[in-house]
């Protein structure tokens, strides 16, 4: 599903990427840990097009965002970009906009679908998310885990394969964490897979399939993680 | 009380030259606004662009435009241009010079109101792979309107009283018919009825943009 | 900052041709005379009463406005009137957006460069304007006081002229305003001695004001000439308009007008 090899990214002197190796099956909950400045954040970015790599591999889904160093066309980038989902950290809802038209936007306009259309499928995500009512509210509005299912559901409107997120227990209150837990392996159910950045282990634990760790710059094996974390 | 209701007489037959004035001070007002807002944009937008030429040229405008007064500006469009084939006439160069000034003063006020946009916001759109063009004018720019009302409120306020800057070319408007009259009257009441009427067309702007800064209360 | 600003226009239009761009496709006055075409432009101050300004209805009246239109109907001319600001009067003249500058236009030897003057059409003086109860009677009491005049006016030059007696005054030069109505405001509210202006214009303040606030001194600045203005080199113009000029003097229409607008014919 997701492939990563050799990735290597520099911000001027500083490597933070150094030759990433990665891989991820369909439906799988990958969970990457590690300690802050280790690059764990970079390489979700760069997966999401967000950061722009300076050599080695991605691949999604069987197609090359990133091959060998070298970037996909814009058509191509753009397709690609199209079955990734990601959730942001700050969720980066839009918030001069209404629950339901941030989610509407991208169907709208990237899909080129009609807007009745949108509006029936947008209903149906925030059906599954439990956000029925906060249909016409504004992002100010809503709690710190409501703005998170909004922003879950913005980027499944896409109808990813992949779905990304960035410390999704960051902003939470720690008795919410279940809940995100319970979306995202509801949604692995379904076949998509999750790529989960987080230096919460009791989530990690909670929520992975697997967990890796990233520390300065490259994967380390899960086991040795564990061994050097365990309580 | 003969004093007021003098005054009441005088106010009376002063209306209809009144009247005359604050119609040429409004088309100067509202056309400047038509042409200049729209200006701003552009030349906001060049501000920002990653192209190095356009960011020189547009930088290089708004300095000269910031950085000369406007009454002389107006002057050099008037009797500059047409040394150069440039011929307009009164209303049209001074349309000209107020638009070509508040569109500096507008730009860079959305440069400001743009430039004011976290980098999520982009981002957030980039991933739902919005278009550029999509992510400008659906997510981008009317939040920076929102930002940017206050400040847009300011320079319509002083745009108003700005329009009176049109007298070097001889035109009438509002202030100019109080000065007519005051030299022909001998009496400094005409200019009393003008201050009324700019105050009163302040304080409407000024609800005028109230009401909007209100209408984008909905969200924070 | 009139000053300022013409300064600044003379060095930008200048650094304009400099730049090369070369003044082809503008208007070509020079060689055309203002006696060919149908319609005359004339340009005029309309705050400056009585000479020209807009009158309660808003139409522009004055002595100059009726000398013009009697002007246009002898040589069967049609007339407009184009309000201007005074400070850019010979620019306006120059650049053909207006035919003559008509508005007790005084004949000065700089202004004589710019533009060619008709006949000198009526006398003035610049007189001195005190309170009544003022203690100035003379010239010489200006000293060490405070005078006042129009910015930019003849009045401030026939004072310069006299550089001693200017040099003497509180603060070493007259006291400015953007109009006349202005200066004697300022009289009236004691913050200046006296006021130098156009005769013909303090006469028409103080008769508005009431004649008996103030007093006007024996002594005067010098005697001028009110003439009007064309585009420099139009020699055909000038000669026809002081033919024209002097028919009319004949026939009475001059004494006529001046009555209307002063009770006295004061018309040369």
């Amino acid at each position: 599903m997701l492939r990563i090899q050799g990735l290597k990214k520099s911000f001027g002197n500083v490597e933070v990427l150094k030759g990433v190796d990665l891989e991820l099956q369909k439906g799988e909950i990958l969970v990457i840990v590690g300690p802050s400045g280790g690059g764990k954040t970079t390489l979700l970015r760069s997966i999401n097009y967000l950061e722009k790599c300076d050599a080695g591999t991605i691949a999604i889904d069987g197609k090359y965002l990133i091959r060998d160093g070298v970037y996909a066309s814009k058509g191509e980038l753009k397709e690609i970009r199209r079955t990734i989902g990601m959730v942001f950290q700050g969720f980066n809802l839009f918030p001069h906009m209404s629950v339901i038209d941030n989610i509407i936007e991208a169907p709208i306009r990237v899909f080129g679908k009609n807007r009745d259309e949108a509006l029936v499928e947008a209903r149906e995500i925030l059906r599954f998310l439990g956000l029925t009512d906060k249909e016409n509210s504004y992002p100010f509005e809503l709690s710190g885990g409501q703005k998170q299912r909004v922003a879950i559901g913005r980027a499944l409107a896409l109808e990813p394969k992949l779905m990304c997120f960035d410390e999704p227990t960051s902003a939470l209150d720690p008795a919410l964490t279940d809940e995100v837990a319970k979306v995202i392996k509801s949604l692995s159910v379904k076949g998509m897979s999750m790529l989960i950045i987080t230096h919460d282990m009791e989530f990690a634990k909670k929520v992975a399939d697997r967990i890796v760790s990233i520390d300065k710059g490259v994967i380390i094996d899960e086991h040795m993680y564990e061994s050097g974390t365990g309580e | 009380m003969n004093g007021i209701i003098g005054f009441l007489e005088y106010f009376k037959m002063l209306m209809p030259q009144v009247m005359d004035g604050l119609l040429v001070t409004l088309q100067i007002f509202g056309l400047t606004l038509i042409l200049s807002i729209p200006l701003g944009v552009i030349i906001a937008l060049g501000r920002l662009s990653k192209l190095k030429v356009l960011n020189v040229i547009t930088g290089a405008y708004i300095l000269i435009m910031r950085g000369t007064p406007l009454l002389l500006q107006i002057v050099f469009i008037f009797f500059g241009l047409p040394l150069i084939g440039v011929t307009l006439d009164r209303l049209p160069a001074a349309l000209f010079a107020f638009t070509l000034n508040y569109g500096a003063y507008f730009a860079e006020i959305f440069r400001a109101g743009i430039r004011s946009i976290d980098i999520g916001q982009y981002e957030g759109a980039g991933v739902l792979g919005l278009s550029p063009r999509d992510t400008f004018f659906r997510i981008i720019f009317p939040q920076a309107l929102k930002r940017v009302l206050p400040p847009v409120g300011n320079e319509v306020v002083t745009l108003i009283k700005d329009t009176a800057l049109v007298y070097i070319l001889g035109l009438d408007e509002l202030l100019k018919i109080g000065k007519i009259a005051t030299n022909r009257d001998a009496t400094l009441l005409p200019l009393v009825i003008i201050a009324i009427v700019y105050l009163a067309l302040t304080y409407v702007l000024s609800e005028i943009m109230t009401r909007f800064e209100k209408k984008y209360d909905y969200y924070k | 900052m009139k000053t300022l600003i013409k300064k600044a226009l003379t060095l930008a239009l200048a650094s304009l041709l400099a730049l090369g761009l070369t003044a082809c496709g503008g208007q070509d006055t020079s060689s055309k005379s203002t006696l060919d075409k149908d319609t005359w432009i004339v340009g005029l101050d309309d705050s400056f009463a009585p000479m020209g300004f807009k009158d309660e209805n808003g139409e522009i009246v004055g002595f100059d406005v009726d000398l013009a239109k009697a002007l246009g109907e002898k040589l069967e001319k049609e007339i407009t009137f184009q309000p201007i600001n005074w400070d850019m009067k010979e620019s306006e003249l120059k650049s053909g957006n207006i035919d003559f500058i008509w508005n007790g236009y005084t004949i000065t030897d700089e202004r004589k460069e710019q533009v060619s003057f008709s006949k000198p059409y009526l006398n003035n003086k610049q007189v001195i304007v005190t309170l009544a109860d003022s203690a100035i009677k003379t010239k010489a009491d200006l000293k060490g006081k405070k005078v006042g005049a129009q910015s930019e006016s003849s009045a401030v030059s026939a004072m310069e002229k006299e550089t001693d007696l200017y040099q003497s005054f509180d603060g070493g030069k007259a006291i400015t305003f953007e109009d006349n109505n202005q200066a004697l405001m300022d009289l009236e509210a004691g913050r200046l001695d006296a006021v130098v202006a156009d005769e013909i214009l303090l006469r028409y303040y103080i008769t508005l004001k009431g004649a008996e606030k103030y007093a006007v001194l024996d002594e005067n600045f010098g005697d001028e000439e009110y003439g009007v203005g064309m585009r420099k080199d139009d020699q055909k113009m000038v000669d026809a308009f002081n033919k024209a000029y002097d028919e009319m003097k004949a026939d009475g229409t001059l004494k006529e007008i001046s009555e209307k607008w002063f009770n006295e014919d004061i018309t040369n």
